[in-house]
This record gives C-alpha cells, structure tokens and sequence, in this order.
C-alpha cells in the first residue's frame, strides 16, 4: 500500500492549450486546461465524445504537443515520450501480434536492450499480478478482449512508471468485464501504489475508480469542474447503489448536458 | 479554364525544349525521336494509324466484353457455394501467376495472325482476375444477406443474381479495372509479336525501319487507347461502385 | 485432407488438364497434328531437358529473371513503403501510377531496343521496369496496413525511429513483403520472356516463339508445360511462406 505522503504534484498541467491550423481560422481542441495529481492518486476525467478528453492525455503522454501551456511530471516538463515515467494505455491494447502474451510485457524492456533472463523475470512477475501467467505464452489472437488489455497493463508497468496514464482503456469491452476490469485494476493500483490519471466517457466508472474527477466540455475541450470523491477505499459494487454515488452521477450529467 | 490552358502551356514548353534538343543533336534521335519526326509520321502514315488503331479497339471491347461476361458469371457460381469456392480460388490464383504470354505462341500456332489470336489471348489474360475478384466479393458478404433474401422466398437463383451479385460489386468492378487494364496490354503486346494489323503490328513494323517518328506516334496512340479506357472504367466505378472510387 | 485441399487444388488442375488433352489427343477429338497428346509431349519435354542447347536457353531466361527479381523487388519495396509511409505522397502519386499501370509497357520496347540492344542488359531493364511499378504498389499497401496506433504505442514506450521500423514495420509488414516479392516474381518472368520474345538471339522465350512460327507443336507444347510447372511451383512455394508467417497475425 503506497502511503505517499507527500503534497507535491506528481502531474502539473497548466494553462495547456491545442490548436490546429492558424489563430484565426484554425480548430481549438483545448484551452486553458490546469489540473494536478498528488503522488499516489486516481484521478478520472470525464466528458463527453469529442470533448478532446483523449488529446489532452496524448499531451500529457508526451505523444502530442501542445501550442499552449506546459506538463510537468513529477517536476519534469514533459517535450516528448518519457518511458521512463510514464506508462500508457489506451482503447486499443495495441499488442504486437506477432508476440507472445510475456514478449509483448517485454517489449518496452526489449527497446532498452534490458538482458532477457531480466526481462523474463519481470514480465512473468507482472503477468502474474494481472492474473494471466497461465496465457504468457499465448498470442493475443487466442486472448479474449479484457486478458489483451490486461497484458496491456502488465507492459504499461514493466518499465515502473511514476505515472500511469489510460485513455479509454476499457472502452470496448463488454459491461461486465469492464466492471471487473476496474476493480482489478484498483487492486493493482493498491498492490504497486503509483499515480492513475484515466480518461473516460462513462459517468459511473469515473466516479467509481476515482479519488477526483475533473469534468470536461467540449468545443472548445475546457475543464468545467473538479470534483472530490468521498468514498471510502477499498470500493465495492454496491457504492454505486448508494445515494451519494447517485447525486454525484446526476450533478456531473447536468455539467456535461447543459454546458455553461 | 485556368487549369487546361496551364496544361495547354506546360505541354508546348515540353514540345518546343524537345524539338530544340533534337535540332541541337543533343541527344540521340533514334532512341528519343522528336515533335517534329512525329508530325511528319502523322502526314505520312496517319489514316494507317487511325485504321490500325479502330482494330485494336474492336479487338479490345471483344474480349473485353467477352471477358467481363464469362468472368463475372463464373466468379459468380463459383463464388456462391463455400466448398466451391475453397477450391477454385487457389486455381484461379495459380493461373493468374502463369505468365500467359508463353500461351501467345500456342495460339497463335492454332489460330493464325488474325485478330482472333490477339482476341483469345485478351479474354484469357483478363478473365481469371475477374472470376477471382468476382468469387471473392460474392464470398465476403454477410451471409445475413443470402438469409433475408430466403426468408423473403427467394430460391437460390434469385439470391445468387439478384442479392449477393449487387452487393459484390465494389470488388466486381475492381476486378474488372484489373481484368481490362491486362487485356489491353496482352492484346497490344500480342499485336507487336506478330499480327497482321493493329497498333502493336505498326509500331513494330516502324521500329524494323528505324523510323521512330512513327513508333512514337503508335506509342502516343496506344497511351490514349489506354487513357480513353481508363476514363470509362473510373466512371462506371463512380456509377457503379460508388463506395469504392476514392 | 480437406485442410490441404486448396493447397493442392492448382496441382490437381493441372493434372486434370493433363487427361483431358490426353483424352482430347488420343481419341482424335482433337487433331493430334495441332496438339500431339500429353504423354508424347512429355517425351519431347525429357529430351528437350537432355539437350545442352535447351538447358543453355533456359539457364540464360533464369539468370535474366534472377537479376531483374534481385534489382527490382527491394528497390520496388523500398520506394513503396516510403510513399507509403507518408500520406500525403501517397495522395499525389496515387493517380498517376494507376495510368501508369494500365499503359501497355510493350509498346516501349522499340525503344528499349533501340536504346539498349537486344542482349541481356536489355531484358533485365524491361523486366525492371514492367515490374517496379507494380512491386512499388505492394509495397505502399504494406506500409499502409500497418495501423497507426500500433506505431504510437511503440513511441509511448520509447522507440527510436529506427526502432519503430525494425520492430514495428518490418514484422507487421512480413506477408505483405513476401506478397510483393511474389508479384515481383511473376512478372520479371513475364517482362523477361515477352522481351526474348520480341527480339532476342537465345532464351527460352526466344526459343519458344521460334517453335511456334516454324509449327513444331511438341516442342513448343512441353517448354509451354515446363514454365508453367516452374512457375506455378515458385508461386505456390511463396504463397505458402506467405501464409505461414500469417500465423497468429489477425488483428482480432
């Protein structure tokens, strides 16, 4: 159980914009996003299609630029890719086919030509956690939807980032294997400690997972509020029952449905 | 207008830099001939050409027509019955890898000089990627489709002509752009290997005279018999196959 | 054996074609003068095969196939996956290699003549130049196939360009590489025997075309059985590689 107790930031995001074209004419995709994680947090943000929710993370992720603004990880401005701190993880778990489930883990390791006794051993460690060291040498053709981004998991903490970003990662799956997902994925967020900023469209599974929720709008994407989450951890299906969880569901509908 | 008169310029800045080129002696005129030596061949030998070049169409749209029927018919049945299928496809693949033209000999052996030479070799060269491409898009549907349609009553005929066909038919009219550009190249090849007439047989007669004003004019000829083709078939793509012109 | 029906399908054409012309020839069905039956063709294809000459002639089509297929199918590959690679090339370029590739590349063969002679040389740059195209096409497809979000996963975990294209590129690609080396070979083949046989002093094209003009149908007939063997033979060999590196490939 990771007890950080330290108030800094680990992700900083101020003043971020994205503009494609020129000033005048061109698209805003977002403007003026601010928001901070504290070391060890789950964050969500949720909003709705189109609001850029997935742009900002691919900002954040150092796989896009932006024209405003800057992202700072863990004190480090993020200009580009940073494996060495952040884990990323999106709709698609975009295994290489061509690999096994425990050379897929790997394959971050792989590029740092990090020995392959080493690279082994962590993966199965990892795949062990997320529960599929039965599959390790299968190919994500013979896995099912939720074990390839289970294994998109275990690769997206090979590497022990500070940060793990995820862009709609359950988005495609099906309702029940998505539920299980979250809770899985708490757990491992428990067991490994580490920093969760998850995008998603889904009111419920936002609150669910999160300690924060930032609310997003969209055109222009802009954060319109940030929301604390007071529900006790470990979380359990039934939370989502309670009344609370539903005023919190219903005042997040109403700022996305009638945008101010 | 701007645009065609832009083309209009670029392309007589082409011809005036060649003819200089080739007054200047720059550059061997045998190998390149010139703007010039082609207009010449145009005075001397163009209703030659013109004849030569209505056979070679004649010939084209034959097997064209021949090939786009029997093809797509085929490709059709074959393509109706999974089992079928399964075994046709890998023959019409391995006779698509056959390099045909050690055919041409044959053929010509058995049917003479003539245009039913070169028409026989056309619709052989054209029609296995058709009923392949055909057998294919008729394949790939959704069997929903052949279900709905005898849910509605339709007996098998009806199904296979009047459902699966149309629905086939982005990948039919791909077949048939490829089938018709391969049946254009083997019949002018063919005309140049040994004909009696045709574009392929003029320029081929020209080239034994080195007189390659006129093999350039055939050339011209045979790229706007290609070009002309082309048009056609993107428009009946666009008419046809809407999806699929991108 | 329904699993290898398909494999073996084009080979048990084949052998079904043979019996019919057999049948066909024998039974006077067809005029044995015009197509003397199979087993008679086969006889002249075993001599043919003893003959230093003919195995001179086809030695010297596979070398210019040889050499045109090593020239053409990485060039060809090479220049695919870079227009490939980048959308906006491929957008320019895309309409004009469709003409290009529905002109008859016969019709240049006069001046390739003209340019290059009638000797190997010129075989290997016609059949380089009926098949680049072609090959290039492939090559762009594979390029294309390879799914963006595959690409930006790898660069999240930190590859290097030259990463991405080895470990990225260069195995999503396989099959089709293998698809373009195959297409690649069919037509050298096709560019190398259409030159010998417009004008060329030796090769089996040339060979071929002769035994034709002069009716000398069982020759003509086995050198028609013997390439279409070969190349039926190579094609298949390749697609099979092809399919065997498709294992586990399927982006489910």
């Amino acid at each position: 159980m990771s007890a950080e107790t330290n108030m800094s930031d680990m992700i900083r995001v101020e003043g971020l914009g994205k503009r494609y074209g020129d000033p005048a004419t061109g698209l805003t995709a977002l403007t003026d996003i601010a928001l901070n994680v504290r070391a060890g947090q789950f964050v969500t943000i949720v909003g709705p299609s189109g609001c850029g929710k997935s742009t900002l993370l691919q900002i954040i992720a150092g796989l896009v630029t932006s024209t405003s603004g800057e992202v700072q990880i863990d004190g480090r401005t993020i200009v580009g890719p940073s494996p060495d701190i952040i884990g990323v993880m999106f709709q698609d778990a975009w295994l290489l086919p061509w690999k096994t489930a425990r050379e897929n883990v790997e394959f971050p390791l792989a590029l740092r030509k990090v020995p392959a006794d080493q690279r082994k051993e962590r993966a199965m460690k990892l795949l062990d956690l997320v529960g599929l060291t039965a599959s390790a040498d299968q190919y994500p053709d013979q896995l099912s939807g939720g074990m390839r981004q289970r294994v998109a998991i275990a690769r997206s903490l090979i590497q022990k980032p500070k940060v793990l970003l995820m862009d709609e990662p359950f988005a495609a799956l099906d309702e029940q294997t998505r539920t299980r997902m979250g809770n899985e994925l708490l757990q491992i967020w428990q067991e490994s400690g580490g920093t969760v900023l998850f995008v998603t469209h889904g009111l419920t599974e936002a609150i669910y997972l999160a300690d924060i929720v930032y609310v997003m709008g969209a055109r222009p994407g802009r954060i319109i509020d940030r929301i604390e989450v007071e529900l006790p951890r470990p979380r359990s299906i039934d939370m989502i029952g309670s009344e609370y969880f539903g005023r919190l569901r219903n005042r997040i509908w109403h700022l996305i449905a009638d945008p101010a | 207008m701007n645009r065609w008169l832009r083309r209009l310029l670029i392309t007589a800045v082409v011809v005036a830099i060649w003819e200089g080129v080739y007054r200047a002696g720059l550059l061997n005129p045998i190998i390149f001939s010139a703007p010039s030596l082609i207009a010449k061949a145009v005075r001397e030998d163009g209703m030659t050409f013109l004849s030569a070049m209505r056979l070679t169409m004649v010939e084209i749209g034959l097997a064209v027509a021949i090939a786009w029927i029997l093809g797509v018919a085929f490709g059709v049945v074959a393509g109706a019955s999974k089992s079928l299928a399964r075994v046709i496809a890998p023959v019409l693949s391995a006779m698509i890898a056959i390099p045909l033209v050690i055919l041409y000999p044959l053929i010509l052996a058995w049917l003479g000089l003539g245009p039913e030479s070169k028409v026989v070799f056309g619709v052989l060269s054209g029609i296995f990627p058709i009923a392949l491409n055909t057998l294919i898009g008729v394949r790939h549907l959704d069997p929903g489709y052949t279900r709905m349609a005898q849910a509605m009553g339709a007996n098998r005929f009806q199904v296979l002509f009047l459902v699966l066909a149309p629905l086939a038919l982005p990948a039919i009219v791909a077949g048939l752009r490829l089938g018709t550009a391969l049946i254009i190249i083997a019949i002018v090849l063919s005309e140049m290997l040994s004909s009696t007439d045709g574009l392929g047989f003029w320029i081929s007669y020209h080239r034994s005279l080195f007189n390659t004003g006129q093999v350039y004019l055939g050339i011209l000829l045979a790229v706007l018999v290609a070009a002309i083709s082309n048009i056609l078939l993107s428009w009946i793509e666009k008419r046809f196959a809407p999806a699929k012109a991108a | 054996m329904t699993q290898l029906l398909p494999r073996l399908a084009p080979a048990l054409f084949l052998a079904l074609v043979a019996l019919v012309w057999e049948t066909a020839s024998r039974s006077g069905l067809a005029d044995p003068d015009v197509l003397p039956p199979f087993s008679h063709v086969m006889g002249v294809l075993w001599g043919l095969v003893g003959s230093a000459s003919f195995r001179a002639d086809l030695g010297l089509t596979a070398l210019e196939v040889a050499v045109a297929f090593v020239i053409v199918v990485p060039l060809g590959l090479i220049a695919g996956l870079y227009l490939g690679e980048k959308p906006q090339a491929y957008r320019l370029f895309s309409p004009l290699l469709n003409l290009l590739l529905s002109v008859p590349k016969s019709i240049f063969l006069p001046i390739f003549i003209f340019a290059f002679g009638i000797g190997f040389g010129q075989k290997v740059i016609y059949a380089v130049t009926l098949t680049f195209f072609i090959v290039m096409l492939t090559g762009i497809a594979a390029a294309r196939s390879v799914p963006a979000g595959l690409v930006n996963m790898a660069r999240a975990f930190g590859a290097s360009k030259r990463q991405t294209y080895l470990e990225i590129y260069l195995p999503a690609m396989e099959p089709l590489i293998i698809e373009g080396a195959r297409i690649g070979f069919i037509y050298t083949v096709t560019g190398v025997l259409i030159a010998e046989m417009y004008g060329s002093p030796r090769g089996i094209g040339r060979l071929m075309f002769a035994w034709g003009e002069s009716f000398r149908m069982p020759e003509l007939l086995a050198s028609v059985v013997l390439v279409v063997i070969l190349t039926v033979f190579v094609n298949e060999l390749l697609r099979w590689l092809e399919d065997s590196r498709q294992t586990h490939r399927s982006r489910a």
